[in-house]
């Protein structure tokens, strides 16, 4: 069936922020969908306040909208655009959720717009449970015995019935949020209330646990024509009871037999059909009983998901892209594969691999928050490896996961420990079911299995690797006393069939496993370096397998490729043509979607200059992982051993290390002096950048200012020094990532707290002493040099107080009432500063101004998480601007840096061209309900939200409501004011007031307003007793937070009046200038004005 | 761990290590000796799941195959699922195919009442080997086309990740000789080593009576009749038409099979017979030997299809499904007469995938409408033929009153 002609322009809503349970892998859907579209000649119109993402990029969609995914902003969008038709499945349950709302609202009916891909109707289905498990009813298949709760009399009832434990969960929600597992009666009574409240339509539904029973996921697509294809199969090697997002996984299914995977095939289809899912891809999970088989339908999405991007990169088949051309109509049999350029689509996909996925939890932020995973999700990214063998694949995928293992390790635990691991829902269990096999032998298979519901296949495999393990230690023992000598002789004669070091059929065995070379060294007590050696001496080195989606029947045009040892090699090299770009890896806290913006970004600039690109990432949710991104991908860990084997198949040297945040930098030295070319900013001057102790001596001779800073080599000096600078001090080891382990402390009590969180201090790993510069302002500036000169992107304020983590901050382009000053000598700085450490290509550094005095508080040689912000906003693509750069187009050549446009010597700057832009963050602590995180010098968001407008106001506005908390209009506004900020507030609350707002304050600021003619309610400060303003907050009695900081003695009670505002989604500022935007905001919203802009095109 | 290696009649050497029955030492090799195990045709199957089914098809009677998917025997093995066909006197669940190439042999625990994949295969006289390369393999078997190979135990002093330099010349030359030797599936019949040797009549109290020309039918295709309330009659390949016309069934089923389809001379005029007198299905070789009983030609494909992805469309409606394959011969389009209309085609190649004959109830599939393995979303037309097999009696039966 050809296109739809009747339509000509299609909405596409995004996915907003990213949260846990919808990440990355919604850029990548809605950019493949956008892409798909426009090459079959639709406009595409795009919504989506994430600035983060690459879908968002001017030029990429006809228009692009970043205003909130709100009603009234689709309405005004919708008013404007007219668009024939809206694409609501590629936008995860945001976008669903929306589409619900607007058909709620009228407003499709009312612009007459069509809903392509799922209709409203089987939207509701496979959200409602309950409607859905009719729907399973009907079609003659089981789901778990459930009941759909109201009232908690209901939900006992239900329990006398069918037992404990049961699992809970509330309707509507994202990635299983708030469904739990309940043991005892009262457990079920509180967690029901719960659920019941987090619930938007306050229903739950309660289920028969089915905690150890075996859970899978098909991948399936369908079209109008009722064609329908399974993807991929997934199995979860962690059972049910573990989020599906928070379990390993690996593609095919490996333990059905033909007959039971042909029986949830057929079932999956038939779900879609009764489900009435017209066309595209959604994902099936089922369950079956590890002993009697019996299955059962846990659940469907009717949209791509994270299950289908991972699909997708497991096996080529790019789900989002080809459901985008099945939503305007196109048939399977008619949707040629990109991959083979072959096959159609209703080719279902064979794979001669497996492909392991392994989540990333953020153990270190938030270490109370995993003593055990369940049903809802909790990993903040995840890894994907494939590989030849299951073991393979899973060594690669930990490595890949960058969590402190080279792969499969045994862990250094006494045997009860590491039961009591296996037995709980441990985000290490893995780890710990290894090391019991290792130690204890295969013969624990079956005890293993029923403790922790892996099947003894997985099992098995894991002791076969054990055996192997054992094997390489044995042969290092033995011939640890030649390790020298064979160095020492280091001619290839000395290898031979037999070596000292390992035998030759044992190291090729291990490579065929996935072992790198510095588990094996580790093994055998060796140096990583060793092996290495003794690799390119015998020519063992990686091959390359194209991921070809038909297991080799057809030759692949598409070279996407992972690696396996001693098999056929295939594609030939790209040569010097080619420029090698490392991606971010796994997103985390701190290093995340921003960066592989970069990366995808970076790979198009190069190829419109003709370069050839190679990625390498293991991030299957993102842009940079899809094949046409990039000339060659490489779906391989981001460790120097994997990247040096690439350079070598690909004869490559290029390597750009400065878009990967700092994954890819901290490889920068070892890959350098394995012969690669670093792009941009020499090796040793980003070493100089990240070292602070050279950093510090670099800033002192060119005179920039900087908090005193001191470098601990041991607790005793940790304490020393910070009573040497000063209380408060700001304490963090030497490399740093997004803040991770950084910590203030107001007293020495505090400090000595901090210290015994696990802090490591010593010679090797000095803890740094920094003056903590309280009252504050913080800016943020990206830059980029071509070694000369410089041109500044922008520079940043943070709206938030100083202290909490860049970001974790609000903040505003361009920078709101600003001494003019300070902004001068940030930029001359960022020259200085450019210059002296001879940066070519990115620098972002952050500012800090106290009492009119600029500081230096942190450089970063690479390119910062702001750098996609600041390219929409300014309109200059930063990313396209340095590869110029890198490929000899310095930047006066490009234009930016001219007599003209320079504001300092041989310095130009970046303005805002869409008004204002405020980037808000947007946190994900609902996913940790029982711990209290603290903001600040901690990351802790998860992502980031924009809002532009024409005025300060109406960013503000929109920034606050695509975080997901609303300004509100009328209401109460709590007021604590800091005396310093008394006379500037003054007026912001008498206009609150003014506004209609009834005004509550601290005892304090409640003395001053009265005395300034201002009527307030008291409240009490949260250690004055009860009620106080956090339970005020609970209450929901508090609809704005306006506190400005009150000095050291009361950070906790403003941390923890902040925190329970996030938590109830109450709009808070720490500022006067963050109240001030909020009063423009209020004033912005009561004018009733719902303004939509896209953003410029681009020039 | 008994090293192994894989060779083939071009030259090419795949070590790997041997499981199941012993592999053939260099003495076993005598040239021009037919061996049922250990050597034939090399093919390659993309399916990820049902090796059990697929070593007990007989259609793969004569060939090595080679799994693409690396792990293999994962769920174990159990005779419910042997897909060997009513064949009297035989073990019923009867490995078929020559020899079992892996990349990655699961020897662990498997299920109650499952048997571990190499002791099945020991048990059943037939050679494996595994950590194969079998992506170099399949690439290979798809650019250079398939070829006869056989396994045989590595010579000594051999290393698996240098073959070349460690298999002696005298050694190669000898494996060499007798693939040489060894007969080309083009031209090779192997229906007489397949299938039943007697009449077995299976559910003798169902309706419609089908008469199944058995060349080594699948069990799956017995099932599925029967299923559906039928009579199975389970005629060898070699019988009478005579005698099975002259039992009075209902309609006719010509079975898949191994081998050459245009060698089979007999059944190409058996089928001539019965389908011009019966309703007539026909599935993959049975498909075939109607193409030919109506003149048109077969070819012998490159590689083959052997998987359990390939789309099929129907020609009429334009749906298309997800089927099961196993075919190294297929039926050239241009050769076809005017009374065949091309029914189903590969949505991917575009090869004929079933014919409908526009003069007389007879319909063939190409493909595997029982799966086992592999989806079931051709198993209407084990219904479409039903339908054809009652209207077509309903017919006669009011012709003749």
């Amino acid at each position: 069936m050809p296109a739809r002609r009747d339509i000509e322009s299609i909405l596409i809503i995004g996915s907003g922020p990213i949260v846990i349970g919808q990440a990355c892998e919604f850029d990548y859907s809605g950019n493949q969908a956008v892409r798909a579209l426009r090459e079959e000649g639709y406009r595409v119109i795009l919504v989506n306040p994430n600035p983060a993402t690459v879908m968002t990029t001017p030029g990429l969609a006809d228009a692009i909208y970043m205003d909130p995914l709100t009603v009234p902003y689709l309405d005004r969008i919708l008013e404007r655009e007219k668009p024939d038709a809206l694409l609501p499945t590629m936008g995860g349950q945001t976008a669903l959720n929306l589409t619900i709302d607007l058909a709620e609202a009228g407003v499709i009916e009312k612009h007459g717009v069509k809903v392509l891909g799922a209709p409203i109707e089987s939207i509701r289905i496979a959200e409602d449970r309950g409607k859905f498990k009719e729907v399973i009813a009907g079609i003659g298949l089981e789901s778990p015995h459930s009941a759909f709760i109201s009232k908690v009399s209901e939900g006992h009832a239900f329990v006398s019935e069918v037992g404990l434990p049961v699992i809970i969960r509330p309707s509507y929600t994202l990635g299983g949020k708030g469904g739990s597992i309940a043991e005892t009666r009262d457990e079920f009574e509180e967690l029901l209330k719960w659920a019941l409240a987090e619930s938007p339509v306050h229903t739950a539904l309660v289920e028969e646990s089915l905690l150890g029973w075996k859970e899978f996921e098909l991948e399936v697509m369908r079209d109008t024509f009722d064609n329908a294809v399974v993807v991929c199969s997934i199995e979860n090697i962690d059972g049910m009871g573990i989020h599906t997002g928070d379990s390993i996984t690996v593609a095919p299914i490996q333990t059905l037999s033909d007959r039971e995977y042909q029986e949830m095939r057929t079932a999956a289809i038939e779900i879609l059909r009764a489900v009435g899912v017209d066309c595209g891809g959604s994902n099936v999970q089922f369950a079956t009983h590890p002993e009697t088989g019996r299955m059962v339908v846990i659940e469907m999405n009717p949209r791509v998901s994270r299950s289908s991007a991972l699909a997708s990169k497991a096996t080529g088949f790019p789900i989002a892209r080809c459901a985008a051309r099945l939503a305007v109509d196109f048939t399977l049999d008619e949707v040629i594969n990109d991959i083979t350029g072959q096959t159609v689509s209703c080719f279902e996909p064979s794979l001669d691999y497996t492909a392991v996925k392994i989540p990333r939890f953020e153990l270190e932020k938030f270490p109370q928050g995993y003593a055990s995973l369940g049903t809802a999700m909790k990993s903040v990214g995840e890894s994907l490896a494939i590989g030849r063998t299951y073991l393979s694949a899973l060594n690669k995928a930990i490595r890949a996961a960058e969590i402190g293992f080279e792969g499969i390790e045994d862990l250094d635990l006494d045997e009860e420990e590491l039961w009591s691991m296996a037995a709980k829902l441990h985000p290490r269990r893995i780890f710990a079911t290894y090391s019991l096999l290792k130690r204890l032998g295969r013969e624990n298979i079956d005890r293993i299995s029923r403790l922790t519901g892996y099947d003894r296949w997985g099992l098995h495999e894991l002791a076969e690797l054990a055996d192997l393990e054992h094997e390489i230690e044995a042969a290092g023992a033995g011939g640890s006393r030649a390790v020298g000598s064979a160095r020492a002789a280091g001619t290839p004669g000395a290898a031979g069939t037999g070596n000292a070091l390992l035998p030759l059929d044992l190291l090729f065995r291990a490579k065929r496993q996935g072992i790198s070379d510095r588990r094996i060294a580790k093994l055998i007590g060796a140096e990583p370096r060793d092996i290495e050696d003794l690799r390119i001496e015998q020519r063992m080195h990686a091959c390359y397998h194209f991921v070809d989606t038909c297991s080799g029947e057809f030759a692949a045009r598409t070279p996407y490729f992972y690696s396996a040892y001693g098999e056929i090699d295939e594609g030939a090299p790209l040569g010097e043509r080619g420029v090698i770009i490392l991606g971010s890896g796994p997103n985390r806290i701190g290093q995340g979607l921003e960066f592989d913006t970069c990366c995808t970004l970076s790979s198009m600039a190069y190829r419109d200059l003709d370069r050839a690109t190679v990625m390498v990432n293991s991030n299957p949710e993102t842009v940079s992982t899809d094949f046409n991104v990039s000339d060659r991908l490489y779906l391989e860990p981001l460790s120097a051993e994997d990247v040096k084997e690439i350079m070598r198949k690909e004869g490559a040297r290029d390597v750009v290390v400065q878009l990967g945040g700092q994954t890819a930098l901290n490889m920068a030295e070892e890959l350098e002096s394995a012969g690669a070319r670093i792009v941009g900013t020499p090796v040793k001057r980003i070493h100089d950048a990240e070292d602070r102790g050279l950093f510090y001596n670099v800033m002192r001779r060119i005179g920039l200012d900087q908090p005193q800073s001191a470098m601990a080599p041991s607790r005793a000096e940790v304490e020393r020094l910070a009573g040497e600078i000063g209380y408060p001090v700001l304490l963090r080891p030497s490399y740093v990532l997004g803040g991770r382990s950084m910590g203030i402390a107001y007293t020495p009590e505090e400090l000595r707290e901090f210290l015994e969180r696990g802090i490591e201090a010593s010679e090797a790993r000095p803890v740094l002493v920094d003056q903590f510069l309280e009252d504050a302002f913080e800016y943020d500036l990206d830059a980029l040099s071509d070694g000369e000169n410089v041109y500044v992107g922008g520079i940043m304020q943070h709206i938030e107080a100083a202290g909490i983590h860049s970001g974790d901050s609000a903040c505003v382009f361009p920078p709101y009432k600003v001494d003019r000053t300070a902004l001068t000598k940030m930029k001359e700085a960022a020259a200085a500063i450019a210059r002296e450490l001879g940066v070519v290509g990115f620098l972002n550094i952050q500012f800090a101004v106290q009492g009119g005095t600029v500081y230096v508080l942190e450089v970063n040689p690479r390119a910062s998480r702001t750098v996609p912000y600041l390219s929409k906003s300014s309109g200059v693509n930063l990313v396209e601007v340095a590869v110029k750069i890198w490929q000899g187009f310095d930047l006066n050549m490009q234009g930016l840096v001219t007599p003209e446009t320079e504001v300092l010597p041989g310095v130009a700057e970046g303005h805002c061209a869409v008004g204002w832009a405020v980037k808000e963050a947007v946190f994900s602590f609902d996913r940790f309900p029982n711990i209290d995180p603290l903001l600040g010098p901690e990351m802790r968001s998860t992502g980031e939200a924009i809002g532009i407008g024409g005025t300060f106001g109406e960013a503000f506005a929109k920034a606050t409501s695509s975080a997901g908390s609303e300004l509100p209009t009328g209401g109460r506004v709590f007021v604590s004011i800091h005396d310093s900020d008394k006379e500037t507030m003054l007026p912001i609350v008498r206009e609150l007031a003014e506004l209609g707002f009834e005004i509550t304050a601290t005892r304090g600021t409640a003395d001053f307003l009265f005395r300034n003619g201002i009527f307030s309610e008291v409240m009490l400060k949260v250690h004055e007793g009860h009620p106080n303003v956090v339970d005020h907050l609970e209450a929901g009695r508090i609809d704005l937070v306006i506190n400005t900081p009150l000095g050291r003695f009361t950070q906790r009670d403003d941390d923890y009046i902040r925190i329970q505002a996030l938590r109830h989604r109450v709009p808070y500022t720490t500022t006067t200038s963050a109240a001030e935007a909020a009063l423009e905001g209020i004033k912005y919203l009561k004018r009733g004005e719902v303004s939509a802009e896209p953003l410029p095109a681009p020039s | 761990m008994q090293s192994a290696c894989l060779f083939l009649a071009d030259g090419s050497v795949f070590p790997g290590i041997s499981f199941g029955a012993p592999p053939f030492r260099l003495d076993d090799l005598v040239p021009g000796e037919e061996r049922p195990k250990g050597a034939g045709e090399v093919v390659f199957n993309t399916a990820m799941s049902g090796y059990h089914e697929v070593l007990t098809d007989p259609s793969y009677t004569g060939q090595i195959v080679t799994m693409t998917y690396p792990h293999i025997g994962n769920y174990g093995t159990t005779n419910e699922w042997s897909e060997t066909g009513p064949e009297p006197g035989t073990d019923r669940p009867g490995v078929k195919v020559a020899g079992f190439v892996l990349r990655s042999l699961y020897e662990g625990p498997v299920g109650p009442g499952r048997r571990p994949l190499p002791e099945f295969l020991a048990a059943q006289g037939t050679p494996g080997i595994t950590d194969v390369d079998t992506r170099g393999l399949t690439l290979h078997l798809r650019d250079e086309g398939s070829v006869s190979g056989v396994i045989v135990e590595a010579p000594e002093g051999f290393e698996r990740w240098r073959p070349q330099e460690t298999i002696p010349e005298e050694f190669r030359s000898r494996v060499m000789a007798f693939l040489a030797a060894f007969p080309e599936m083009e031209g090779r019949n192997l229906v007489g080593e397949v299938g039943t040797t007697a009449e077995e009549v299976i559910n003798p109290e169902g309706s419609p009576h089908i008469a199944l020309l058995d060349c080594g039918v699948k069990g799956n295709i017995v099932r599925e009749l029967v299923g559906r309330g039928a009579k199975v009659s389970v005629w060898p390949s070699a019988a009478e038409p005579g005698d099975i016309l002259g039992e009075g069934p209902d309609a006719v089923v010509v079975s898949n099979g191994p081998g050459d389809p245009a060698v089979l001379g007999y059944q190409i005029e058996s089928v001539q017979r019965l389908m011009s007198e019966k309703p007539t299905l026909g599935i993959c070789l049975g498909h075939q030997l109607i193409s030919e009983a109506v003149g048109a030609k077969t070819y012998k494909m490159k590689f083959g299809h052997h998987g359990v992805n390939h789309p099929v469309r129907d020609e009429q409606s334009g749906h298309v499904f997800v089927t099961s394959q196993n075919h190294g011969f297929a039926v050239e389009e241009a050769s076809l007469p005017e009374n065949v209309t091309v029914w189903l085609k590969n949505a991917n190649d575009g090869s004929i995938e079933g014919i409908k004959l526009s003069d007389r109830p007879v319909m063939s599939a190409q493909f595997h409408p029982e799966a086992a393995p592999g989806p079931r979303d051709a198993r209407w037309i084990f219904d479409e033929f039903m339908e054809l097999v009652r209207s077509a009696s309903a017919s006669t039966s009011a012709t003749g009153s």
